[in-house]
């Protein structure tokens, strides 16, 4: 042997050592049995309702562009993406906007007249409710609407 | 001088033939071949072309009113646009398939295509078009139409297919022939008793094939509401979809799949070794918009995370299929499924959080998604996470303290016995 190791210090060690991994154990599984996070209420998805001629990805899409995407979570009354924090009411009427102004893909017409957006603080779920109108477009480059 | 002089011509010329190239021509198909609107898959539309730009403003489809609006890949032209609209907003405030179809003809050089499963099919404005019709007795009537109005009356059996060649097409000059050549098939499958789904994926892979005007596009099953969404549509603007007779993906036997390109690395199934089949874009087209009739369709909510909606799907299936419509063996198999990993993510289920409606064979799933990104739920253990937490560091740290102890053994025991 090279080091010289008495058997009383091998125990201690052998001791420490058991300590050491039964309390990494213990606060994992304190970490695994907590129901709390304190991370805030991710947005954990979005249902959409009243669309028919809008695809349903296209204004998924726009809720995503405005912030209620996986990753993001509500924290008290404010909404935390990726790139930054907004106060909940305000992402909620930038979500109306945006979803007003999804398109028919491959077109820049916006059928969607109204949008209704209800955030639930305690599930994260956002839904969608929506009016889609054909009666009254405005086409870019034609006089009047269709 | 003149090289500037020559690269402004040839931009001149670049804007000129972007401006012109906008009477591109398609392929537009609506299918009936079951008018009552019964048949979750008697009714199918679609279009596809040479051209850039078929985005899914060429193969509209609501899925409230059972109506598709189909027309060319023209970007953003407007008239066609201002036609489109009309159409739809006739046909959602009752209008037949004729009367939305009619109104292209007040535009100049426009073509709109309309149909659904009890308002019948019509075509208006510009194309060069076969309406087939298919009597109760199994006579097959093409007819040719070009400009104005065609229909395919509501009630009939039948199908409207519109064709012609793109300028720059290869296979250019190949539309006349075609479009009788698939009317033709397209008759003989209707009267052979096929749904119309199969119908509009045969014409796709006979058009994409024969006649080149192969890029999607997409098709649209009028009676379940089913879309192909932006599957084979173009990334970007002024760019082609996806080649329709091109190979779109390899499955195996056993349900494993990989989209191509990536898929040409793969000979066989990475997961048990079985052979994997190649599916081709129109066959892809094709199980996209069918519905099965034992089929289960699941609608997941509460979770975004990639995955859990197939994952989900294919294990309601296997339940339905075995025990029946039972929302609590429905939520004892996907909990046993999230405990053995196979979904990650989300939360245990009630069966108050399964809703089932076997009248439709549908199935909804509320799942709760798990927050810190853990993947799997939380433990259920009889003593507080708190106290836990607390025991266990202060395990640690009497751990650590031994081993400092044990390190500077020597150094310390020597110094107590100096004092």
């Amino acid at each position: 042997m090279f080091i010289k190791v008495r058997r009383d210090t091998l125990i201690i060690l052998l001791l420490a050592f058991l300590l050491i991994f039964s309390g990494r154990v213990m606060t994992y599984m304190s970490y695994a049995s907590s129901t709390t996070s304190d991370q805030g209420v991710a947005i954990s998805g979005v249902i959409v309702k009243g669309n028919d001629i809008v695809p349903l990805d296209s204004i998924r899409n726009s809720l995503a562009n405005v912030g209620f995407r996986s990753g993001s979570y509500i924290q008290g009354d404010t909404l935390v993406t990726s790139k930054r924090q907004v106060p909940l009411n305000e992402a909620i009427a930038n979500a109306k906007t945006a979803v007003t102004q999804t398109t028919i893909p491959g077109t820049q017409l916006t059928p969607i007249v109204a949008a209704d957006v209800e955030v639930d603080n305690s599930t994260g779920i956002v839904t969608v409710n929506v009016i889609e109108d054909f009666s009254n477009i405005h086409i870019n480059g034609l006089n009047g609407t269709y | 001088m003149k090289k500037s002089k020559l690269v402004g011509i040839l931009l001149f010329l670049m804007t000129v033939s972007m401006l012109v190239h906008t009477s591109a021509a398609t392929m537009n198909v609506v299918v009936i071949t079951d008018p009552t609107g019964q048949d979750p898959n008697g009714a199918a539309a679609g279009s596809q072309s040479w051209a850039e730009n078929m985005f899914q403003s060429t193969f509209i489809l609501s899925k409230e009113k059972h109506f598709t609006v189909l027309s060319g890949g023209e970007g953003n032209e407007t008239p066609r646009l201002a036609a489109v609209m009309e159409a739809i907003n006739n046909l959602e405030n009752g209008g037949t398939a004729q009367s939305a179809a009619q109104l292209a003809n007040g535009f100049s050089g426009i073509r709109v295509m309309t149909g659904g499963p009890t308002i019948g099919a019509a075509v208006g404005g510009y194309f060069m078009a076969y309406v087939i019709i298919v009597s109760d007795n199994g006579t097959i009537t093409i007819t040719p139409y070009s400009g104005g109005i065609a229909v395919l009356p509501p009630g009939t059996k039948g199908a409207i297919i519109h064709l012609r060649n793109t300028p720059g097409n290869p296979q250019y000059g190949t539309a006349d022939a075609v479009r009788l050549q698939t009317a033709e098939m397209m008759g003989q499958m209707i009267r052979d008793g096929y749904p119309a789904t199969d119908v509009v994926a045969a014409a796709f892979k006979n058009v994409a094939i024969n006649a080149g005007e192969k890029h999607g596009g997409g098709a649209v099953n009028l009676v379940s509401g089913i879309t192909t969404g932006d599957m084979f549509t173009p990334t970007e603007l002024n760019t082609t979809g996806f080649s329709m007779d091109q190979p779109y993906s390899k499955i195996s036997d056993t349900g494993w799949s990989v989209a191509f390109p990536e898929a040409a690395n793969y000979q066989t199934s990475p997961i048990d070794g079985s052979n994997l089949t190649t599916v081709y874009a129109y066959q892809a087209l094709r199980n996209a918009i069918t519905v099965d009739a034992n089929t289960t369709s699941v609608a997941v909510y509460g979770t975004d995370a990639p995955g859990v909606a197939s994952t989900t799907q294919e294990i309601v299936q296997a339940s339905v299929d075995k025990h029946g419509f039972s929302g609590t063996q429905i939520a004892k198999d996907i909990n046993s499924a999230i405990s053995s990993g196979l979904l990650v993510g989300v939360n245990n289920v009630e069966a108050s959080d399964i809703n089932v409606n076997q009248n439709q064979k549908a199935v909804g799933v509320y799942f709760k998604a798990l927050p810190d990104d853990r993947t799997s739920p939380p433990w259920n253990l009889p003593i507080s996470s708190s106290v836990l937490n607390l025991l266990g560091n202060m395990q640690t740290a009497i751990g650590l303290i031994l081993v400092i102890l044990v390190l500077f053994r020597s150094t310390l025991i020597s110094s107590f016995l100096k004092k």
